[in-house]
C-alpha cells in the first residue's frame, strides 16, 4: 500500500466531498419515491399532501417506496392515491360527491423505507404527531405484526389490504386481503382434483409463506393428497436451481409456490429452462400476481395458475373502469392486480364509513370510524364485497386463474359470490373463528365452536 | 446472523433425510453446482480486477452488474436486439461509467481503503436512486435467445436423466472466456505489464515513465465493464430490479476473498469451492442453511488465512 498522505482531521475541501456525496445520494434517494404527481418523500419525514382549505380529514398511508418491499408497495400506494383522488375530486365510483361531506381526505404519507423497525416509528408518529383518524397500509407480515402493538395501545385503526397467512384477529384492524379460506382452501382440492395428488411446496423463507404453507399442506393431506416436498429459499433469492433439481427427484404432480417479490420471476425462468413446462407440472401460486407476471415474461409463465380474489381480467363494470382510470393516471403499460385492488376499494370502504359518520353527526373517533365501517358494502372491481361485521375481515370471491400467453389470467375458477372470511383454517383449527361480540370489547374474540364450519356467501 | 443460524439449527433438526441416496440426483446436483460457479465467477472476475490488482474495495460492484442487465433491458426493448449482441455495448457503458467515477471519486481516495469503502457504498445507493428514478422500481423482463435454451443431455437410463442446462453451460463458457481474456491482458500485454507495475510500485512505475493516471483508469473502467457483461449474462435468467446487484455483491466478495487476491487463479478456485460447496450441502439440506454454513465456513477461513486460499508468499 501507499499511503503519501497523511489522513488527519477532515480539510474543508474532502468535507466539501463528502457532504456534496451525501447531499447528492439523499436528493436522489427522495426524489426516486414520488413517480407520481403527489409530493412524497424521503424516508423519515412526512409531508400533508393536497390540502386546500386545511380542514380535510386526515389520513396516513404507510407504505414503502424504497428498499426491498418497495417493488409491491409502491403500487399500493398508487391505488390508494387513485382512490384518494377520485374521492377528493368525486370521480369514478365517487361521482355525484365531493370529498366527504365536502370535506377533502388530506393524506400524511410517510416511507418506511422496508424496515420493519421503522413502519412501529412512523405508526407512532402518524397517530400522535399528525393525529390521522387512521391508516391505510403495510404489505408484509412482519410489518404488520411491527405496528399491530402500536395501533392497539393507541387504539386507532389501519386498514390493511393483503392477503395473509390468518391466525389473527384485531378490533382495531379492519383486513381488506384474503383469509386462508378464500384462497388456500379452494385451490387445493381444485390442484388434487386436476393435476393429481402429490404436491410439492416451496416459498420464500419468512413468516407469510412458512404458514401459508403449513395451511395449505393440511389441506392437501385433507384433500386426500401426498406432500411430497417441502422447501424455502432466503428471501430475495435468486438461484433455484438445487430446489428444481429436488422437485425433479420427488416428481410431483404440482408445485405450491409461496415465493415473493424477486425470487418469483428467476424461479418461474429457471424452471422452464431446466426443461420443466406447465403441462409437466403446474405451478399453483399465491403471491404470483399480473404484476410478477409482467416481469417475468408471460411466456414463461403461460399454462401455469394463481388463486387470487381479483385478476385484472374480471369482467365487470367496475373492473372495467378501474383499469381504465389507472392506466390513466400511471400509464398504459401498468397493469393491476389483485393486491392493488384491495388498496383501491379498502380506501373507498374507510371513505363511506367517514362519510356515514358525519351525516349523523358523530365525529370520527376510532369507535365511531369501527361502528360505521364494519358491515360495509361496495362494488369493488372484483365484485360486491362487504366488512364482516363480527371478525372485521372481508367477504372476498375466490378464483382461480390460468396465466395466458399475453399476460393476463383466465378464469377458471370463481365462488359465485363473495365468500365469508374465516381467519383460522380450519384444516389446522377444526371451528375456530374470530366474533367481535360488541365492536369495542377489547377481549379475546376467539370463538371455538368445534364444528365443521360452513362456507357461507354473501347475500345482498 | 445470530438468528439465522439457530434457524438452521432448527432446520437441520427438522429436516429428515429424503427418499435415500440418488446417486443420478446427486450427479445432477454438483452439475448445477457447475451453474452456481460460472454465475459466482462471472460476477467475481469483476471485483478480482477493481479489488484484487487494484485494492479498491468497491461496495458499487452490484450495481454496475445491474447497470449491464439495464443496458441489456433498454437495448432489447428500444432496438430488438438479441441478448449476445448487447454484450459489448453493456460493456462499453458500464465501463464509461466506471471510468467516470475513477476520474471523479476514487482518483481522490488511492491509498484510504476505509473511505472508498464508504464512498462507493455512497454511490451504489445514488446510483440505484437514479435507475429507480427513470426506470421505476418494477422488475424488468429481459429475453434470452432462443438458440442457447433447453438442457443438454449427458446420460439417460430409463426415466433417469443426467442433463445440464444449456443456458448455464453458456454462462461458464462466458466466464472461463473472460478469465483467459483478462489473464491474457493481464499477464502477457504491455498493458498488463503496466498495471502490475503501479499496482505494486506506483512512484517508481511513475519515474519510469508509466502514465498511471491513465492506467488506473483502463484499469478500473475494464473491472466494472466485466461486472456489466456479468450483469447482462445473469439477466435473463433472474430478476432485473434496481436492488439486484445487492444479492451478487456478498457472494463476489466471499468468492474473491476465499480464493486470494493476489492471483487471478484465485477467483476460479473461490468460485468452484463455494459454489460447490453450496450446491452439495444444499442437496442434503436445504438452501438457507446451506449459505448459512458456507458463509460460515468462509469466516473461519479469513480468520486463519487473511489472504486468501491461493496467494504469492510475500517478504514486505
Amino acid at each position: 500500500m501507499n499511503s503519501p498522505r497523511i489522513v488527519g482531521g477532515i480539510s474543508r475541501r474532502r468535507f466539501i466531498q463528502y457532504g456534496s456525496l451525501a447531499i447528492g445520494s439523499s436528493i436522489v434517494a427522495a426524489c426516486s419515491n414520488g413517480g407520481t404527481e403527489t409530493a412524497t418523500t424521503s424516508a423519515g419525514s412526512a409531508v400533508g399532501v393536497s390540502s386546500p382549505s386545511g380542514d380535510g380529514i386526515k389520513v396516513g398511508v404507510l407504505y414503502s417506496t424504497t428498499g426491498t418491499i418497495a417493488i409491491v408497495e409502491k403500487s399500493l400506494q398508487d391505488a390508494t392515491f387513485l382512490a384518494v383522488e377520485q374521492i377528493n375530486e368525486g370521480k369514478g365510483p365517487w361521482s355525484g360527491k365531493q370529498g366527504i361531506n365536502g370535506k377533502k381526505i388530506d393524506m400524511v404519507v410517510v416511507n418506511p423505507d422496508s424496515n420493519w423497525d421503522l413502519y412501529n416509528q412512523m405508526a407512532k408518529r402518524l397517530i400522535d404527531e399528525d393525529k390521522v383518524s387512521c391508516v391505510l397500509g403495510c404489505y408484509t407480515s412482519a410489518s404488520r405484526k411491527s405496528v399491530l402493538p402500536v395501533f392497539e395501545e393507541k387504539d386507532k385503526l389501519l386498514y390493511y389490504p393483503v392477503y395473509y397467512e390468518g391466525n389473527e384477529c384485531s378490533s382495531n384492524v379492519f383486513y381488506t386481503g384474503a383469509a386462508p379460506n378464500q384462497q388456500i382452501t379452494d385451490s387445493i382440492p381444485f390442484c388434487a382434483k386436476t393435476f393429481g395428488k402429490r404436491g410439492f411446496f416451496i416459498g420464500s423463507d419468512y413468516i407469510y409463506p412458512k404458514e401459508s404453507n403449513r395451511i395449505a399442506k393440511a389441506e392437501l393431506v385433507k384433500a386426500g393428497g401426498e406432500v411430497v416436498g417441502d422447501e424455502y429459499a432466503a428471501l430475495g433469492t435468486t438461484e433455484f436451481i438445487t430446489i428444481i433439481n429436488k422437485i425433479k427427484q420427488a416428481k410431483p404432480n404440482f408445485i405450491l409456490s409461496n415465493l415473493v417479490g424477486d425470487s418469483i420471476p428467476a424461479f418461474y425462468k429457471q424452471l422452464k429452462d431446466s426443461g420443466i413446462t406447465s403441462k409437466d407440472i403446474p405451478i399453483m401460486a399465491y403471491p404470483t400476481t399480473e404484476e410478477e407476471i409482467q416481469a417475468m415474461g408471460p411466456e414463461f409463465a403461460e399454462g401455469h395458475y394463481t388463486s387470487f380474489n381479483y385478476f385484472q381480467t374480471v369482467d365487470t363494470a367496475e373492473n372495467k373502469a378501474f383499469v381504465e382510470q389507472f392506466k390513466a393516471k400511471f400509464g398504459p403499460d401498468r397493469v393491476t392486480n389483485g393486491v392493488m385492488e384491495a388498496a383501491y376499494f379498502q380506501t373507498f370502504f374507510m371513505a363511506q364509513a367517514m362519510e356515514k359518520s358525519l351525516k349523523e353527526g358523530k365525529e370520527l373517533t376510532t369507535s365511531n370510524l369501527r361502528e360505521a365501517t364494519r358491515g360495509q358494502v361496495f362494488k369493488a372491481p372484483q365484485g360486491t364485497v362487504k366488512i364482516d361485521p363480527e371478525n372485521y375481515h372481508t367477504f372476498l370471491y375466490s378464483r382461480i386463474g390460468k396465466w395466458k400467453a399475453d399476460g393476463q389470467a383466465e378464469i377458471v375458477f370463481s365462488t359465485e359470490a363473495a365468500v365469508k372470511p374465516i381467519p383460522w383454517s380450519q384444516a389446522l383449527y377444526k371451528g375456530r373463528t374470530c366474533v367481535h361480540s360488541t365492536p369495542d370489547k377489547r377481549g379475546n374474540p376467539i370463538v371455538e365452536t368445534k364444528k365443521d364450519l360452513p362456507v357461507e356467501l354473501l347475500k345482498i | 446472523m445470530i438468528v439465522h443460524t439457530l434457524a438452521s439449527i432448527v432446520y437441520l433438526a427438522q429436516s429428515s433425510p429424503s427418499e435415500g441416496f440418488s446417486a443420478i440426483a446427486f450427479t445432477n446436483q454438483l452439475l448445477n453446482g457447475l451453474g452456481i460457479v460460472g454465475i459466482l465467477l462471472l460476477t467475481g472476475l469483476g471485483l478480482a480486477i477493481t479489488f484484487g490488482v487494484m485494492r479498491i474495495i468497491n461496495l458499487a460492484h452490484g450495481e454496475f452488474i445491474m447497470l449491464g442487465a439495464y443496458t441489456t433491458f433498454v437495448l432489447q426493448s428500444v432496438f430488438k436486439m438479441d441478448l449476445l449482441l448487447t454484450i459489448p455495448f453493456s460493456f462499453l457503458f458500464t465501463a464509461l461509467i466506471g471510468a467516470i467515477v475513477e476520474r471523479t471519486i476514487i482518483r481522490r481516495l488511492y491509498g484510504r481503503p476505509l473511505e472508498t469503502l464508504l464512498a462507493t457504498w455512497g454511490l451504489s445507493i445514488v446510483i440505484q436512486g437514479v435507475v429507480k428514478l427513470i426506470f421505476t422500481a418494477q422488475l424488468k423482463y429481459v429475453r434470452a435467445p432462443s438458440y442457447i435454451r433447453g438442457n443438454w443431455t449427458l446420460f439417460q437410463a430409463g426415466d433417469q436423466v443426467v442433463q445440464i442446462s444449456i443456458y448455464r453451460l453458456f454462462i461458464i463458457f462466458m466466464a472461463l472466456l473472460l478469465l483467459a481474456l483478462t489473464g491474457y491482458l493481464l499477464y502477457r500485454t504491455a498493458l498488463g505489464r503496466e498495471v502490475r507495475a503501479v499496482t505494486q510500485n506506483r512512484d517508481m512505475a511513475k519515474c519510469l515513465g508509466v502514465n498511471t493516471n491513465l492506467v488506473d483508469m483502463a484499469t478500473f473502467a475494464y473491472g466494472c465493464g466485466l461486472a456489466g457483461i456479468a450483469g447482462t449474462v445473469i439477466s435473463s435468467l433472474k430478476s432485473v430490479a434496481p436492488p439486484m446487484g445487492q444479492d451478487y455483491l456478498v457472494d463476489a466478495w466471499m468468492t474473491v476473498v476465499t480464493g486470494g487476491v493476489d492471483k487471478l487463479i484465485g477467483v476460479l478456485a473461490g468460485a468452484f469451492l463455494i459454489g460447490q460447496s453450496n450446491a452439495a450441502i444444499a442437496y442434503f439440506l436445504n438452501d438457507p442453511t446451506a449459505r448459512v454454513i458456507v458463509l460460515a465456513a468462509v469466516i473461519v477461513l479469513i480468520r486463519y488465512r487473511p489472504e486468501g486460499l491461493f496467494t504469492i508468499q510475500k517478504r514486505s
